[in-house]
């Protein structure tokens, strides 16, 4: 196995689009940090510190053989499914936005639903490699790592936490999906889907008006439509080239917590439909580059691996730019590298660290 | 090839991850390209607060350009709550200028509003509270302009134009009727703030408020001021229960003059009742008119050539059998033998119950409807009346004889003021109006426009000619003798009827009136007086109301600018009646010579000396007999 080049675009384009986040944090925040903490810099400071750490392990975990983790995959999982039920203990985790999702050290925070994120897609991985044979055997080998997902996705609903369950369920599949379980069965996991989708709404009914404030959010303006709406009106002033930087009005207490789920909108009202296209630009690059390692990855391991990363910060992305533009519900997730979450940056970018270790495994 | 299938279905998904792209990029360029006008606008008026400007309320003119109700701009008090820092020190500092409680401006300073008015405390201040409000500074305190409604005139033409309230809605008279029109729309000083209210650094955008449109009404001024001078004058001498009088040009229906007491004060209304402001008396009140209406009785028998003024006799006993009934004349005994022009002049009653005979019920009726009368002008002012007539089937001979005279009929002023144009300006039924235009304020375009209506022809000429001479001789040689203006032609009529109360006519109450016109030839003002119980006078409309509408048309001649008539009907004297005559010239004589020349008259004095300097009236004018020359003396 020959040594191959590092990976400079997808590096950069790492490097970018978290800088470009920084700036945007920093837009997006001020005016509420300067109202609640009396310190416009509050949240880019934080967020810059755990950019730092982020790029620094990046690099470190480039550096460390991918088959490491392989080796160590079911202590890592083991690890993360410990912290998820800590987490759930009052007095040890703490709540936050409603959910108790947070260890909190000062007002730094750190979620293990984070870090579960990437423990699942590492013992996945090692799974598939496993159990190459089982793959095609739904009771033998679909079942038992599927069992295991959603036990984790019930814990994370413990918290609860839908948008990241959701996460994490999905790139297990998708991840299956790669590693050639029969197309029959996701059409059946489809029907649980929607079945599923179904009952979690039936037991919790404000789901419901989430979904139906996404359909025509002015039935309900301040109230389940309030979000998507204030959304459209940073997007829709934005027109083709923006406000400018800094311009933004929506921030200005009209859109709740603007550096968070919603960056994405006050990105569209300060650079128009321009900065909207730089920014998908600069994620698809990582999204091909990242699909480019695991197309490239001679080792089976290190493919399921780079996949499953790329393929959740996809879904994480599309998910949160669907909530964004009003094309589905609003489900609480983050924009990856965008928005505000210093344990979500860390985490990606130590994944990213991962991809770029990878990719110098070659073929 | 294991690798193979795993990386077709990687590629699978790499495709779906590009369609979603795709259709997020789609989504925004649909947002931001397709739905930009309308969410930048909802986002605007989400984004931006209006600091509200007042317009001007249309003016109202008459129609030779006197401005009759204008504006005044004043400066009002509004607050931002939310870019109030300090609401104790902005509360204490406001309460103490505009002289509150600091209480009560602490209300205001934190009310969860976006933009709060301090009312009514900080409504229409004056200059210099409005100069200390803005020396302060203060941030979230602005002063906006507002209009204040004036109206230069006060009580002149109250009921007509109306008032408006503390925003400067119409609330009565013209004022609402032309609400719509009047009003102007708010501008704005709009600029944009936080969801918290706090103002944004942006540009601010002035909106121009739009001025209401202005309205040209038919008054004449002079007219006007003429008549609300003499009802003044009336309240003041007779005490009336109610007075009213109308000027109308009987060529067009326009109304020159419109008035009544009790009037009030439009920019404090409050302190009158709504009887008070609400009952715009020439339109709205209805009376049996008395004598006046004899003048339709007169027209009808003309037109369908019943009778010959001239030529023809009748013998007035002092009564009149008609059935079971004696109608009385007003004149204990009667006129005598007499011309049934003499009968108009002396306005008898028994003259004109023969004159009803001749013309019978249907026809009289029908001319009388014809005449307007038993339904509303359709005048452009709130609240007319309609009058009422009698059932036809009810009208027996009594009926029909009383309402030969003028009994029995109940009608508004307005009615008979237009019938009688009708009946004197060659026979035609003209709509009255009194609004002429509607005019944008800056270009002057009209936006709407008033001309002369006929509703129909209702007489001949030939007879409109005929009633016009009759009623000059009223004037010359009858019962209106006291509207007489020497070389002007006036026609005219009095009348006094009984007022009813609860079915019966009452004893010594009465609404005199007179209706005068000139000139008789070719007349271009009417003028209708009435007083409504007037006191310490005996109540006939020749001796009340008659001077008084003499004293209007005095006025008209030079607001309108009538020639002089030669070949006037002269003033025929009667046994007894004082005489009209010119005022010699004594200025510059010696008391004693001056004394001599005025033998005919009162003379007083004022000033100490031998000679006079100083006559009142001036040589060749004309007054009665008796009456007082003023004279000034130097040494």
């Amino acid at each position: 196995m020959k040594e191959k080049k590092f990976n400079l675009l997808l590096f950069l384009s790492i490097l970018a689009i978290s800088i470009f986040g920084l700036i945007m944090i920093y837009s997006a925040s001020y005016i509420w940090a300067e109202y609640k903490f009396h310190d416009p810099f509050k949240f880019v400071k934080n967020q810059g510190l755990f950019f730092l750490i982020g790029v620094v392990l990046m690099i470190f975990i480039s550096r460390i053989d991918f088959r490491l983790y392989r080796k160590h995959a079911n202590k890592i999982l083991g690890l993360c499914i410990l912290l998820l039920i800590l987490v759930l203990i009052p007095g040890v985790g703490t709540v936050r936005n409603g959910s108790r999702s947070w260890f909190g050290i000062g007002s730094f925070g750190i979620q293990p639903s984070e870090f579960t994120k990437l423990g699942l897609i590492i013992f996945t991985s090692k799974y598939l490699c496993k159990n190459e044979k089982d793959m095609k055997s739904v009771k033998r080998g679909v079942l038992p790592i599927l069992g295991l997902t959603l036990s984790i996705f019930g814990l994370i609903m413990l918290q609860p936490d839908f948008g990241t369950g959701t996460i994490i369920v999905m790139t297990i599949i998708g991840i299956l999906f790669v590693g050639g379980v029969s197309f029959k069965f996701f059409f059946k996991i489809g029907i649980v889907g929607v079945i599923g989708i179904v009952g979690l709404i039936a037991i919790a009914p404000y789901r419901l008006a989430r979904i139906l404030s996404f359909l025509d959010p002015w039935k309900d303006p301040l109230g389940s439509g309030f979000q998507i709406i204030q959304s459209l009106y940073a997007i829709g002033p934005g027109g083709l080239l923006g406000l400018g930087f800094g311009n933004s009005i929506q921030k200005h207490f009209y859109l709740p917590e603007p550096q968070t789920d919603f960056i994405f909108s006050i990105i569209s009202e300060e650079f128009g439909f321009l900065g909207v296209l730089i920014v998908t630009s600069l994620f698809l690059c990582i999204i091909i580059s990242g699909f480019k390692i695991a197309h490239e990855s001679s080792d089976l391991f290190g493919k399921y691996l780079a996949f499953g990363i790329i393929f959740q910060l996809s879904f994480q992305a599309i998910l949160n730019l669907c909530v964004v533009v009003g094309l589905i519900p609003v489900t609480g997730v983050t924009l990856p590298f965008l928005s505000y979450g210093g344990s979500s940056l860390l985490i990606t970018l130590c994944s990213m660290g991962i991809v770029l270790n990878i990719s110098r495994s070659g073929r | 090839m294991f690798f193979k299938a795993i990386h077709t279905r990687m590629k699978i998904v790499l495709l779906m991850i590009f369609l979603f792209f795709i259709l997020i990029i789609g989504k925004v360029f649909y947002i931001q390209v397709f739905q930009y006008k309308k969410l930048n606008k909802y986002a605007s008026s989400l984004w931006s607060r209006n600091l509200p400007i007042e317009a001007n309320r249309g003016k109202i003119f008459d129609r030779n350009g006197v401005v009759l109700a204008d504006n005044i701009t004043t400066t009002s008090l509004v607050l931002i709550p939310n870019q109030i820092k300090d609401k104790e020190k902005t509360a204490e500092a406001l309460a103490s200028i505009l002289n509150v409680t600091k209480e009560e401006m602490m209300k205001h300073v934190s009310k969860k509003t976006s933009i709060e008015r301090v009312h009514p405390e900080g409504r229409r201040l004056s200059y210099e509270i409005a100069d200390k409000i803005n020396d302060l500074k203060l941030p979230g305190v602005y002063l906006v302009k507002e209009s204040k409604r004036e109206y230069p005139y006060d009580t002149v033409l109250s009921h007509t134009l109306g008032f408006v309230g503390i925003d400067n809605q119409g609330l009565s008279g013209l004022e609402l009727m032309y609400d719509q029109y009047l009003t102007g729309s708010y501008g704005a000083i709009k600029y944009f703030s936080d969801a918290k209210g706090a103002r944004l650094k942006l540009n601010e955008v002035y909106e121009k408020p739009q001025d209401g449109i202005n309205m040209t009404l038919t008054i004449n001024y002079e007219i006007q001021a003429s008549l609300e001078r003499e009802l003044d004058n009336a309240v003041s001498k007779y005490n009336p229960d109610q007075a009213l009088g109308i000027a109308m040009d009987p060529k067009t229906g326009e109304i020159l003059a419109i008035s009544s007491r009790p009037n009030f004060s439009p920019s404090h209304y409050s302190d009158y009742t709504i009887e008070e402001i609400n009952r715009n008396l020439p339109i709205w009140a209805t009376y049996e008119p008395g004598s006046t209406f004899k003048i339709i009785t007169l027209a009808t028998a003309l037109e369908e050539n019943l009778v010959d003024l001239e030529k023809e006799k009748f013998t007035d006993t002092g009564s009149i059998q008609v059935e079971n009934a004696r109608i009385k004349c007003w004149k204990h005994g009667g006129h005598g033998n007499q011309t049934f022009l003499e009968v108009v002049e002396n306005s008898c009653n028994p003259g004109f119950v023969v004159l009803g005979q001749r013309i019978g019920k249907e026809t009289l009726f029908d001319y009388i409807k014809k005449f307007g009368f038993g339904q509303k002008t359709g005048v452009d002012l709130n609240g007319e009346g309609s009058g009422i007539l009698f059932n036809l089937d009810k009208v027996g001979p009594v009926e029909l004889a009383t309402t030969a005279f003028g009994q029995g009929v109940s009608v508004t002023p307005i009615q008979q003021i237009t019938a009688v144009s009708a009946a004197i300006n060659g026979g035609t039924l003209f709509k009255p109006y009194i609004v002429k235009s509607l005019n944008e304020p800056e270009t002057n375009t009209i936006v709407k426009e008033t001309t002369p209506t006929v509703v129909r022809k209702v007489i001949s000429e030939d007879t409109s000619e005929k009633v016009r001479m009759a009623l000059e001789s009223v004037v010359s040689n009858g019962t209106g003798g006291n509207a007489f203006i020497e070389g002007y032609r006036v026609g005219g009529k009095t009348g006094t009827a009984q007022k009813v109360k609860d079915g019966r006519y009452m004893v010594g109450n009465y609404i005199v009136s007179f209706m005068g016109f000139l000139p008789a030839d070719d007349p271009e003002i009417v003028v209708y007086i009435a007083i409504d119980n007037a006191k310490g006078v005996t109540q006939y409309g020749g001796t009340v109301a008659a001077p008084i509408a003499r004293n209007v048309l005095l006025d008209a001649i030079n607001a309108l600018g009538i020639e002089k008539r030669t070949g006037a009907s002269e003033k025929e004297y009667k046994y007894g009646e004082k005489k009209y005559v010119e005022v010699p010239n004594v200025t510059g004589l010696s008391v004693k010579e001056a004394m001599t020349k005025l033998g005919s008259f009162k003379v007083e004095f004022s000033g100490t000396g031998e000679l006079v300097s100083y006559q009142s009236p001036t040589a060749g004018e004309k007054i009665y007999e008796g009456e007082t020359v003023r004279l000034m003396l130097t040494e």
